[in-house]
């Protein structure tokens, strides 16, 4: 627990271990842990079972109960919202946040709350298990819960491919509401590489670009990670600047596909991730009409194309002289 | 809201003990960080003890860190510690409202009001941080690196809501009994805050406990020298140094 106006705070707690039994000291509800599901910036994220039930939670433990509420609140607002949405559209869904409590443990309260439990790997993981066409897929439906955040007024901040499961059917959840902060406000939580300001090439202040941009790092790390890491480190903290990253963009024989894309997130030319959303999708569907996904244009079509061109040229001339 | 974030890499030497000055500044209101950095090696264990001690005695928080890390530390630090003095406040009006409570023993549902409004505070209270750098001898090679921290920092405080400021000083100064040398005033403009060390002539002694004095000091009256405040009159400002001295 912090000690107010001292120098030390305990981050490195040491996590429980499995079949200990969480009790809140609120609602009363008991808690079996399971196991560690991960260390977040400000908490540590088990997998539990409710007492009595054999549906499985993530609970997650707070290292400091002003930070851990400030998440909470987040939940809470974003949990209304949906549901008001939700409701006008209809169809219930299973709502993310189960209960908030506190749990007294021999070294002092600690606060906690129980959500929803999301099974799949990070983002990382499942490309380079998987392989990278996935990428198309993943970051279209990772680009709609970014969209459906920002509609509702938060940005998500500290994006990373840590932060994003996917299921074994390529479903996409967010995890890790830390650094969510309403628009407008400053971004409360980052991570340096994908951060608008660690490049120079923007503000620490929320706006749906500030999201964008971080997706855009993501996309460059997950095809090109060795050029990234050698641009982050090479250049002086002054100089590093978006036209690396855009350099990054033009020489990668990989990202092609997605340039223009991600050319216009880092230049946080979007003006919304609405409209991202559509570029996104125009981009992995272009190929996908033309046949096999992201492969070569087909032999057919292009000699249908020199078909039709010949006819239409043809035809020009014909008008022409008539 | 106002804080003092010292950077250094090792002990005071000279004048007025470090902890006693950052008293005084948590007296006047201010709240003093410390950031030890370190690259090779170790800071020292009297480093390390003076550092946590200045911090505590500043009411703030205090960190030991390689040039790497420096500027997610600073500015995580500095967010910290304004998060930490609207809590300590919220919790004494709470402590005047609901008897002896804290955030900690308020019930979730109350709590998550608390904590709105302190998380609404920590966004738009203004706030001014006054850098002091220890640009003693051994500090040189990471000057560098203080730079773009600083230059990071500035470019978190812009994003809020509410007004920000920073200041830059660095100690020693070119002649002995110059303390404190100013290198920006309040400012929050990141473009001011270029080179900002290229002219410092390192010297080996440490003044850390005169050098927070003389921040203190600027906080007051704007300037690192009194009299040449619009007060006007240098035996005011003896008059107040005086007073410290119990």
């Amino acid at each position: 627990m912090k000690e107010k106006g001292c120098s030390v705070t305990t981050s490195s707690r040491p996590a429980y271990p499995a079949g200990t039994v969480i009790t809140g000291k609120w609602r009363k509800s008991r808690f079996i842990i399971r196991r560690v599901l991960g260390k977040g910036a400000n908490g540590i994220v088990y997998l539990v079972q409710k007492e009595g039930s054999r549906v499985p939670y993530a609970l997650k433990m707070g290292f400091d109960a002003m930070d851990l509420q400030s998440e909470v609140n987040v939940l809470m607002s974003l949990q209304s919202k949906r549901k008001a949405s939700e409701t006008a559209k209809g169809g219930p869904r299973m709502s993310y946040l189960l209960e908030v409590d506190d749990f007294k443990s021999p070294d002092g309260d600690i606060p906690f709350y129980v959500m929803r439990y999301i099974r799949g790997t990070s983002l990382h993981h499942f490309i380079r298990q998987r392989g990278t066409e996935w990428i198309g897929l993943t970051g279209l439906r990772l680009l709609e819960k970014l969209n459906g955040l920002h509609r509702f007024g938060f940005i998500f901040g500290d994006l990373k491919p840590e932060n994003v499961m996917v299921s074994d059917v390529g479903r996409v959840e967010l995890i890790d509401y830390g650094g969510v902060s309403s628009i407008g406000r400053s971004v409360k939580q980052f991570t340096e590489w994908y951060d608008r300001g660690y490049w120079n090439a923007g503000s620490r202040t929320s706006d749906e670009g500030y999201d964008l941009f971080a997706f855009a790092i993501l996309v460059i790390q997950l095809l090109n990670e060795g050029e990234l890491k050698a641009a982050a480190s090479q250049h002086l903290p002054q100089t590093r600047n978006a036209g690396q990253l855009l350099g990054i963009v033009q020489r990668s024989p990989k990202l092609k596909m997605y340039a223009e894309w991600l050319r216009r997130a880092i230049r946080g030319e979007f003006a919304s991730s609405h409209e991202a959303l559509r570029l996104w999708k125009e981009t992995i569907y272009a190929p996908a009409i033309a046949g096999k996904l992201p492969g070569k244009t087909p032999r057919w079509l292009i000699n249908a194309f020199a078909v039709s061109f010949m006819i239409a040229c043809l035809a020009c001339l014909w008008a022409f002289l008539s | 809201m106002k804080q003092i974030l010292l950077i250094t890499d090792g002990c005071s030497n000279v004048g007025t003990s470090p902890v006693l000055a950052a008293a005084h500044a948590f007296q006047e209101g201010i709240t003093v960080n410390v950031a030890g950095v370190v690259d090779y090696g170790t800071i020292g264990e009297l480093g390390s003890l003076e550092i946590a001690e200045i911090a505590k005695a500043g009411g703030g928080v205090s960190r030991i860190v390689g040039t790497r890390q420096l500027a997610q530390t600073m500015q995580m630090m500095t967010r910290k510690t304004v998060v930490q003095t609207i809590q300590q406040a919220v919790n004494k009006e709470l402590k005047q409202i609901l008897g002896d409570t804290s955030l900690e023993e308020l019930p979730p549902s109350q709590r998550s009001q608390v904590v709105q409004v302190v998380d609404e505070m920590t966004e738009t209270t203004p706030l001014q941080v006054a850098l002091l750098i220890d640009a003693s001898a051994s500090m040189k090679p990471k000057l560098g690196a203080v730079e773009d921290a600083i230059r990071d920092l500035m470019l978190s405080l812009q994003a809020r809501e509410g007004m920000s400021e920073l200041a830059v000083f660095h100690f020693p100064g070119r002649r002995s009994g110059e303390d404190a040398v100013m290198d920006s005033g309040w400012t929050k403009d990141a473009g001011a805050l270029r080179s900002l060390f290229q002219r410092i002539q390192m010297k080996g002694a440490t003044p850390t406990g005169p050098a927070i004095m003389k921040v203190i000091d600027f906080f007051r009256y704007g300037t690192l020298n009194e009299h040449e405040t619009w007060r006007g009159h240098a035996d005011e400002g003896e008059g107040m140094l005086g007073d410290y001295v119990v």
